[in-house]
């Protein structure tokens, strides 16, 4: 009975619901990163813009998102653990809404792993690395010297630290026998099959400038709204950075807070009720 | 152009209807870059500057002079075709313009065009409240839907000419050709 009353209702809830909305609100909380991956969506890298969310922003976006009834909450980046706050950020999200980061895994030591583990052990809380090949030189090849190691070392260390880890590995050309080693490695270390995807490079960012990944528009990517400092954006594939310039093409609008209003766009873009052409308007 | 024109690729989700599958201008491509400005903000313009209740060719004095006070290159070239269009001589084109031994009372004899003409002067460019001589010659020859119109396509211009000015919106190639041909200058 107490869920039925305090239970969000409205046109965004009862769209997450009927799933015509994902669930997740994605939060690019910064761009920049200490690894340059070769197929990186947003082009980030240590010394790129960084485009970083306020924390606070944040956690007032989370609020917002759990009233409008969204289920649970993303960050990604850039590598977020290079903000230092990241650890107690998530957890105060995580206290409203269930949260996902995304990490290269390669932050995951001294006194930042000790932060990040008296922070989020025991919260409502994934933690998703990014592996993506089984051996060092393939994995590294493309995310960068001593990845592979940094994420072998890292991942169990996480697991027997009481953090629910789960495993990316974003790929053009996996083969069965390479995707059996990365189970048999995440199983080794505690991460069950459910909590490890595989997924296709997307053509986008430094992916798309060298012509790798699959094309992937507004009618291929979930329905999951993104926030960002640029504005919201239609899935977290939707902010991808080229040549250092934001994408916009699957923008939604600049105006990302109170954030019922790039929802409700997204909502009547889902429902296919986009409006106007210029075609009558006479002043093109 | 002080920011990038969005191409038909690049528009938003909101944006894309308003490309018409083509290019759709550079007033739209850099509106793109705040969709849901462009939304309700290009229709908008878009009703306020086309033909409508007030006939066509005055709608276009109101463009042209505007543009002309305002000193907008972009407006006053790429409305200088449509002005001829919709009737205007180029002796009236010319006045609008502002051009050297131009007059206004000699190329338009018709009072209301002269009273149109003395509230889009005052509109555009004065301080403070319309002078009452002004205003008694709007009354005169304006009903009281029409001063309304007229008012907002003078502000509507002003908002575009500041707008085209300051993003130093490029004027389209074939407008320039159809000014060369009808022998204007690009401003």
């Amino acid at each position: 009975m107490t869920d039925l009353l305090t239970a969000p209702s409205g046109p965004i809830a009862e769209a997450v619901a009927d799933g015509v909305l994902g669930g997740r609100v994605w939060l690019y909380a910064n761009y920049h990163c200490n690894l340059e991956c070769t197929y990186c969506l947003t082009e980030s890298g240590p010394n790129v813009k960084r485009r970083q969310l306020d924390a606070d922003w944040m956690i007032d976006r989370a609020h917002e998102a759990k009233e409008l009834g969204f289920t649970s909450i993303g960050v990604t980046g850039g590598e977020p653990f290079m903000v230092q706050s990241m650890p107690e950020t998530i957890a105060r999200l995580a206290e409203i809404l269930p949260t996902i980061v995304l990490s290269n895994g390669s932050l995951f030591h001294g006194p930042r792993l000790e932060r990040i583990v008296a922070a989020l052990a025991g919260k409502d809380v994934h933690i998703q690395v990014s592996l993506d090949a089984p051996d060092a030189i393939a994995n590294d090849t493309k995310r960068g010297e001593e990845n592979f190691s940094d994420v072998c070392s890292a991942i169990p260390r996480l697991v027997q630290r009481g953090l629910k880890v789960r495993i990316a590995t974003t790929t053009e050309d996996l083969s069965q026998a390479d995707k059996d080693r990365l189970c048999t490695l995440h199983r080794s270390w505690g991460v069950p099959d459910e909590d490890h995807v595989v997924r296709p490079i997307v053509a986008r960012g430094r992916a798309g400038l060298d012509g790798i990944g699959v094309a992937a528009g507004v009618a291929d990517l979930p329905a999951e709204l993104c926030l960002t400092t640029d504005g919201a954006f239609w899935s977290a594939f939707g902010p991808t950075v080229r040549n250092g310039i934001m994408d916009t093409d699957l923008l939604i609008s600049r105006v990302t807070s109170p954030i019922s209003f790039p929802a409700n766009i997204m909502l009547r873009l889902a429902q296919g009720r986009t409006q106007g052409t210029d075609a009558t308007l006479g002043i093109r | 152009m002080l920011v990038r024109a969005l191409a038909e690729i690049d528009a938003p989700l909101l944006a894309k209807p308003f490309y018409g599958g083509g290019d759709p201008g550079p007033i739209t491509a850099t509106m793109a870059h705040v969709p849901e400005l462009l939304e309700v903000g290009l229709p908008f313009i878009g009703a306020a500057l086309a033909p409508s209740a007030i006939p066509f060719r005055t709608k276009e004095i109101v463009i042209l002079r505007t543009s002309a006070l305002l000193a907008c290159r972009y407006c006053i070239d790429s409305h200088t075709p449509v002005a001829l269009d919709s009737g205007l001589s180029h002796e009236q084109v010319r006045a609008l313009r502002n051009e050297p031994e131009t007059s206004i009372d000699s190329a338009f004899p018709d009072p209301s065009d002269r009273a149109a003409i003395a509230w889009i002067d005052e509109v555009a460019t004065g301080r403070g409240a319309i002078q009452s001589d002004v205003n008694q010659l709007a009354t005169t020859h304006f009903a009281e839907h029409e001063i309304v119109e007229l008012t907002l396509t003078i502000t509507v211009t002003m908002l575009l000419n500041r707008y085209a000015t300051s993003l130093q919106l490029p004027v389209g190639e074939s407008t320039l050709a159809r000014l060369a041909a009808e022998g204007f200058s690009h401003s």
